[in-house]
């Protein structure tokens, strides 16, 4: 208890007046989009930072230890970047029993300190009590006490969430399928950029239903045969197409639909919401119960969905998985070792991907391309079969 | 009414959890009448064997690990007990590869037997009682009575373990005599010239083959080597917060808490950091003390081990460092007890170097 009751204590020391905040917090695929929403709606001043590229990664590669995981190198970048461009408050949350994603924000807050940044940084925990803890971190930033604009704010980001993931699995439907190259990643971006700067509740409720008959317009061939692959590993890797070198569009240009059931707007509804409101199983419930076999224990990061997903795949006529993990990463470790006796029983091909900074594209695609036909040959001859 | 099973024999590898809690599940599984069996101590046989089941990203110990379960079942061993140690406290967790070790196992390893799989969680209220608890069930004793007993058997022998090693018994000699039930002290410090304090964990500095001798090596060369044993665990914690840090993993304290008692009370002349190659919680606690190091002029070497390291290449570092230590001594002592050259001496002497240098 005493570590936990000392962290605490450590990070609500107000040094910055709220006026002056100047808030940023660590970019990850499209997250920027509902978190300037609200924090804006709330009434603070934002600086988002580039988004991820070599530039951000050498940065983050030449100030962070070696032994460290990708995500935490791309998020230090971030903040270096954010704080060149003038913040001075960072936003971070952690979630200590995971895995080395407690300590980011201890080692950040040492580096930055020893390159002479001055700043505050915010961490709120995503271990229990979840709502309270971010509420309070927020209202920390904010000093907002008007209940209309929490509302305003928490409604405007939740349905950003939701119309970027629907926007999303819709780009991954249509993409294998349209009949113009390029038709559903233009709309795609389209909408980003509405979603962005659309800023009433009333309007953002209804991005989902304008996003979905604006896909139905894209001319699709709906008879090809399209095998379907689930994308699945760790959470970072999987959300931020830098990380992963979009393998979305890759693979989506070479035919294949890809499903992936990790969703930062479902993740964070079944996180944030209190369990009396969110009735319908989780993703995490639905693993557990899925992996039975294999793990009796969750040990910490994506593990236990990522087995639990690719019976789940099995189970449903999915054709493959792959697996994808920044270098190092323990629980992604342990998932690799379970992974080929699952593939053996459950008869479904699984392949891994290990991505570091160091990975070049042209060896990723030929693993992709080559593992892309198996999954298309096996298709074929399941139906020969049949 | 179906009659439990019971085991008579149960298998402890040699590796991992054994390192720092084989005297306590000793006393424990010899209360409840069990034997136990140990695998062999760890040879390069060992770690090929347990590189054969599992992906190559995974870590030395792990390998060696599965090596020596492989080795318990070709000993003709149907029980093995393979604990999963979650969480030692209250959000205070092992590594991910530790807390699912069992599930490495079952899935890797495709022959009958019998995992005894035992967790402990105090982040999710699940403490040493249960976790004993779930362990005495798996081999068939349901008597609390009995249990609680053999836990209060299991410390005897823990404490008095490390009773033993903190008055400054090696390792092996504290282990050897605890099982036995001897109790043995070192009451006279031997001095050396050199002192300095391994940061590692106890399954990759206790085991011979892994750290390749490092102790042994080490003494060899006249330097006084402390470990995490020396340290109790009242210290090392109070060690951490006086460094201003946070205890975030499970086995901090075997690594961080160790090297910061001994950094805070200036008792050694050099730290040594010993690690497995792409380990997690390591890369970030060498970090930590490095930092510290940095600040408090400490000598530090971070040695990393995987499973083609090369003698050869070890000793020189080691020695290397322990040159440095000893060179860096001496100036220490030569300045203390000799008045500082003018600075006019010095100019002079730098001339003449140049001069000779700038005719040949």
């Amino acid at each position: 208890m005493k570590a936990a009751e000392k962290l605490e204590k450590t990070k609500m020391e107000n040094t910055i007046p709220t006026k002056d905040r100047i808030i940023a917090w660590p970019r990850m695929g499209r997250i920027d989009i509902p978190l300037k929403a609200l924090l804006v709606s709330l009434g603070a001043n934002v600086v988002i930072p580039p988004a991820n590229s070599n530039e951000a990664l050498e940065l983050g590669v030449r100030n962070s230890i070696e032994g460290i995981c990708l995500p935490y190198k791309l998020n230090l970048a971030n903040y270096i970047m954010a704080l060149d461009k003038g913040a001075n408050t960072l936003m971070m949350f952690q979630a200590p029993g995971s895995c080395r994603l407690g300590n980011y924000t201890k080692m950040a807050q040492k580096t930055l300190k020893s390159m002479g940044y001055d700043f505050d940084m915010v961490i709120f925990d995503m271990y229990k009590s979840k709502m309270k803890q971010t509420l309070h971190a927020f209202w920390h930033v904010t000093h907002c006490i008007n209940p209309w604009k929490y509302y305003k704010g928490f409604s405007l980001g939740f349905n950003k969430f939701f119309a970027i993931d629907t926007a999303e699995r819709l780009l991954f439907y249509t993409r294998p399928r349209e009949l113009h190259k390029g038709d559903a990643e233009r709309c795609y971006e389209k909408w980003l950029k509405i979603t962005d700067e659309t800023n009433s509740v009333w309007k953002a409720k209804g991005l989902k239903k304008r996003i979905i008959e604006d896909f139905k317009k894209i001319p699709i061939n709906k008879n090809k045969e399209v095998p379907v692959i689930y994308l699945i590993g760790e959470f970072f890797v999987l959300l931020d197409p830098y990380t992963n070198q979009n393998i979305e569009k890759e693979l989506g240009e070479m035919g294949v639909e890809v499903q992936r059931q990790i969703m930062f707007g479902d993740w964070l509804e079944h996180v944030l919401k209190p369990s009396i409101f969110y009735r319908k199983e989780s993703h995490r419930e639905r693993s557990v119960r899925y992996s039975k076999d294999y793990m009796k224990r969750a040990i910490g990061g994506e593990c236990i969905e990522t087995i639990g997903d690719t019976v789940y795949a099995a189970k449903h006529g999915i054709d493959g998985i792959i697996h994808i993990s920044p270098f190092s990463c323990m629980p992604e470790i342990v998932a690799q070792n379970i992974l080929p006796k699952v593939s053996r029983k459950e008869d479904i091909p699984v392949m891994s991907l290990v991505l570091d900074e160091q990975t070049g594209k042209a060896g990723y695609i030929t693993r992709i391309e080559a593992f892309v036909d198996l999954v298309k040959r096996k298709k074929r001859q399941k139906k020969i079969n049949c | 009414m179906e009659k439990k099973f019971q085991y008579t024999k149960i298998g402890i590898p040699r590796a991992i959890s054994y390192y720092n809690n084989y005297p306590f599940y000793y006393g424990f599984f010899n209360s409840l009448g069990i034997e136990v069996v140990l695998s062999d101590k760890t040879t390069t046989k060992t770690i090929n064997e347990g590189t054969k089941y599992v992906v190559s990203d995974t870590c030395l110990p792990i390998k060696v690990y599965v090596g020596h379960v492989v080795n318990l079942l070709d000993k003709g061993c149907d029980a093995i007990f393979i604990p999963s140690l979650q969480s030692t406290d209250y959000k205070i967790n092992n590594c991910s590869k530790i807390r699912g070790l069992p599930e490495i196992i079952r899935n890797v390893i495709d022959r009958e037997f019998t995992m005894i799989e035992p967790t402990l969680d105090k982040t999710e209220n699940i403490g040493l009682y249960d976790f004993c608890t779930q362990t005495a069930n798996a081999c068939g004793i349901d008597d609390k009575k009995q249990i609680k007993t053999a836990i209060e058997n299991g410390f005897e022998i823990y404490n008095n373990f490390f009773k033993m090693t903190q008055s400054g018994v090696s390792y092996n000699e504290a282990l050897e005599n605890s099982i036995n039930g001897k109790f043995i002290t070192r009451s006279v410090d031997i001095v050396k010239p050199l002192s300095v304090v391994i940061m590692g964990h106890g399954y990759n500095l206790f085991d011979e083959r892994i750290s390749l001798n490092l102790i042994k090596k080490l003494e060899k060369m006249d330097v006084k080597v402390y470990t995490s044993i020396n340290v109790s665990r009242e210290s090392s914690l109070n060690a951490i917060e006086n460094l201003g840090e946070i205890q975030y993993w499970a086995n901090e304290l075997e690594l961080t808490g160790t090297a910061a008692h001994f950094l805070l009370n200036k008792k050694v002349d050099g730290i040594i950091a010993l690690s497995a190659f792409g380990c997690g919680p390591d890369s970030l606690m060498v970090d930590e003390i490095a930092y510290h190091c940095k600040e408090r002029n400490m000598p530090l070497i971070h040695l990393t081990i995987d499973e083609h390291t090369g003698e050869a290449g070890f000793i020189t570092r080691i020695e290397a460092f322990v040159d440095m230590l000893m060179r860096k001594k001496r100036s220490l002592i030569s300045k203390k007890s000799k008045p500082a050259a003018k600075p006019a001496e010095i100019v002079t002497l730098n001339k003449e170097k140049i001069l000779t240098s700038a005719v040949k």
